[in-house]
């Protein structure tokens, strides 16, 4: 089992979950996030006075796959989710030893 | 010295409470006791009769018997007071009739004043809309209850003395004639005459101010009032504390206000110049660019000096940093408001629908707006790459603010114009208190208010054209400048004393709003600083001040927040 986290831009959003969804993955979890990474943040003006917008908004997904899903997935999060600017987000693949689902305590890839 | 919002302070402020309450009963004794002249008319039964009817010129249908007998035009004055006579002995139902026209007249323009107040009543939501949308969030409960305490506050110092110390002598030499003249309201405190500078009669609303008439202007003065009282509120948000405020709106609305008002609108001195020492028709405020909205901004001006910036404003370069508003939707919102009670404040300083320059005054009032809105865009624009939002609803309120005093004086054209050249001024005013003067205004008020304020006042020394106001404070009722009608007239149109007045009615308006205000503050602040404190002040006033978020969803977000407010955010 692996687990796929992706920051990506909030416009992306919808276009990387029906890729998802269409590759059959059952569950999605998304988180309303702010951050930077190398675009870093940009400055505005209000009432004459500069500010630097640093923590940009982003959504963060974390999604729990079988290991014969991972690559599909990444595949489709890298469509989903890139406009070939900069600021598109980044993708993390971690290994995952266990899941539970509470409902009835089954154990491992079942419980996906 | 007690603490405000202490014990002590509870119970001073209930032995101040129990003596104004006996304070107002004896007012009401002493009122009974002395017999007036004229006698007030509660009930409005008495109000508005024949003598309130005139013909479109202004000329009465009834005759007054003359008295002087040595005045040149004697005679013929004479022969018109007996044939009215006469006539009026053969038509007695024609009288019975004129009463009634009379009645009408003005219960015509107690609704029309009434219900421009109403309007004027609902800019208080816009205002608080606007300078809530303005601020940081976490202030946001702290704004909605100063703009709400402002209303409450201010209006029962205006009961209390404001509207006497305003209006005590309003018969005298400025009686709203559209209202029945209110013609209990006769003394001067300090002063008489033409030289008049604070009312005496009306004190509580007791005896003479009982009265249907003078409680028709008194809840259309009080809004006004009103508004000077919650200008102060866009300067000094977000630092001051509520107790500290509630005596900078007693003092607004007992003393600081109703006492410039009464110079300008209560026939006090500086209206009565044009007769008294021959400058123009006096000074000449229509509906209170400086009566109103100069005094307010130079008051909030003292104030924020007073108070001095808000945390993290300025860097340890000096730089001015942003602080952006929270709610763009409701600062757009709150201008909208603001606009649409401003159809009251100017159309409705007539006192009266049977006036009909009001649809001038409204289309004056709406091009000013829209003039001053675009130049603000504009500007910005070409200076900073963007148009700002917040920038754009300040340009608007400017255009406003600088049309009220000459609103009914001017041309469509010349509005645009005085609406161009607020636009610009508020802009640049911003720019210069926040980087020059380091002067932190976090809504624009001192800019809106008082720089636009100062020039509105000034503007009708410029601008005005000589259509309206013919005997306007007693001048020039049949002939001004060689001219029968002429009204106020402006540089331009040709009057110097009349721009030379105003110009100095408006800098005498700046320094007594600032100065005042900046000496009994100071003092104030030495006895107990007006200022919450800094942990206070980083954590946001809500919940110490009033133990209530504006947002209560935001109570986890509040402790991510207090970090982000160490780096000035």
């Amino acid at each position: 089992m692996k687990r796929v986290d992706a920051v990506i831009r909030p416009s992306q959003l919808d276009e990387v979950k029906q890729r998802l969804t269409a590759l059959g993955v059952t569950g999605l979890t998304a988180f309303e996030v702010r951050g930077f990474g190398r675009q870093k943040g940009h400055t505005e003006t209000y009432r004459g006075s500069e500010y630097t917008v640093d923590f940009l908004p982003k959504i963060y997904l974390s999604i729990i796959v079988a290991e014969d899903l991972v690559d599909p997935v990444v595949e489709a999060i890298l469509k989903g989710a890139r406009t070939g600017v900069i600021g598109d987000g980044k993708i993390f693949v971690t290994s995952l030893d266990e899941v539970i689902r509470i409902r009835t305590g089954e154990r491992g890839p079942g419980a996906i | 010295m007690f603490h405000f919002g202490g014990k002590d302070f509870r119970t001073w402020m209930l032995k101040a409470t129990v003596a104004l309450v006996l304070l107002n009963a004896a007012a009401g004794t002493m009122a009974s006791a002395f017999a007036q002249d004229a006698k007030p008319d509660p009930a409005g039964t008495a109000t508005g009769d024949r003598t309130a009817v005139v013909d479109a010129a202004g000329n009465p249908i009834v005759m007054a018997e003359p008295a002087d007998k040595t005045a040149s035009d004697y005679t013929k004055a004479r022969k018109d007071y007996e044939d009215y006579q006469a006539q009026a002995a053969k038509e007695p139902l024609a009288l019975k009739v004129a009463d009634n026209v009379g009645h009408l007249k003005i219960a015509t323009n107690f609704s029309w004043t009434l219900l421009t107040g109403y309007l004027v009543l609902f800019m208080q939501a816009g205002f608080a809309l606007l300078t809530c949308g303005l601020v940081r969030k976490k202030n946001a409960g702290h704004l909605m209850m100063l703009n709400f305490a402002a209303y409450v506050f201010a209006f029962l110092a205006y009961y209390a003395v404001g509207y006497a110390f305003q209006f005590g002598a309003v018969a005298l030499n400025a009686a709203p004639t559209n209202l029945g003249g209110t013609p209990t309201l006769n003394h001067f405190l300090i002063g008489s005459g033409q030289w008049g500078f604070l009312g005496g009669k009306g004190f509580f609303l007791t005896g003479p101010a009982y009265d249907a008439g003078s409680n028709c202007l008194t809840l259309f003065e009080v809004v006004f009032m009103e508004t000077a009282g919650y200008i102060i509120v866009g300067a000094i948000c977000e630092r001051i504390t509520f107790w500290a405020f509630l005596i900078c709106e007693l003092f607004i609305g007992a003393f600081l206000y109703p006492v410039f008002g009464c110079w300008v609108w209560g026939g006090g001195w500086l209206s009565q110049l044009g007769s008294t020492m021959h400058m123009g028709h006096g000074y000449v405020d229509f509906a209170g660019s400086s009566v109103v909205h100069g005094v307010g901004g130079f008051c909030a001006m003292a104030l924020s000096v007073i108070l001095g910036p808000r945390l993290g404003k300025y860097g340890p370069d000096g730089k001015p940093r942003a602080f952006p508003a929270h709610n763009i939707v409701f600062v757009v919102t709150g201008t909208f408001i603001l606009l649409f009670g401003w159809m009251g404040f100017n159309p409705g300083s007539t006192l009266g629908a049977t006036d009909l320059r009001i649809s001038v005054v409204a289309v004056n009032t709406n091009l000013a707006a829209v003039a001053g809105s675009a130049a603000a865009m504009l500007l910005w624009y070409f200076m900073f790459g963007k148009p700002d939002i917040t920038m754009a609803c300040n340009g608007m309120l400017a255009g406003l603010v600088a049309i009220t005093a000459p609103c009914a004086f001017v041309s469509p054209t010349s509005s645009v114009v005085i609406g161009v050249v607020a636009g610009v001024v508020v802009c640049l005013g911003v720019l210069f208190n926040e980087r020059y003067l380091k002067i932190d205004d976090p809504c624009g008020a001192i800019s809106v208010h008082g720089y636009c304020g100062f020039f509105g006042a000034v503007a009708v020394g410029i601008f005005a054209d000589g259509t309206y106001g013919a005997g306007w404070n007693g001048v020039g009722a049949l002939s001004y400048l060689g001219k029968a009608g002429q009204g106020v007239t402006g540089l331009i149109h040709g009057d110097t004393s009349q721009f030379w007045l105003q110009l100095g009615g408006a800098t005498l308006m700046a320094v007594y709003a600032f100065g005042i205000t900046f000496v009994v503050f100071t003092l104030v602040n030495k006895v107990r600083s007006m200022r919450v404190s800094k942990e206070v002040e980083l954590a946001g006033l809500d919940v110490p001040e009033f133990g209530m978020l504006a947002y209560p969803e935001d109570a986890v977000e509040m402790l991510a927040t207090g970090s982000q407010a160490h780096q000035g955010a």
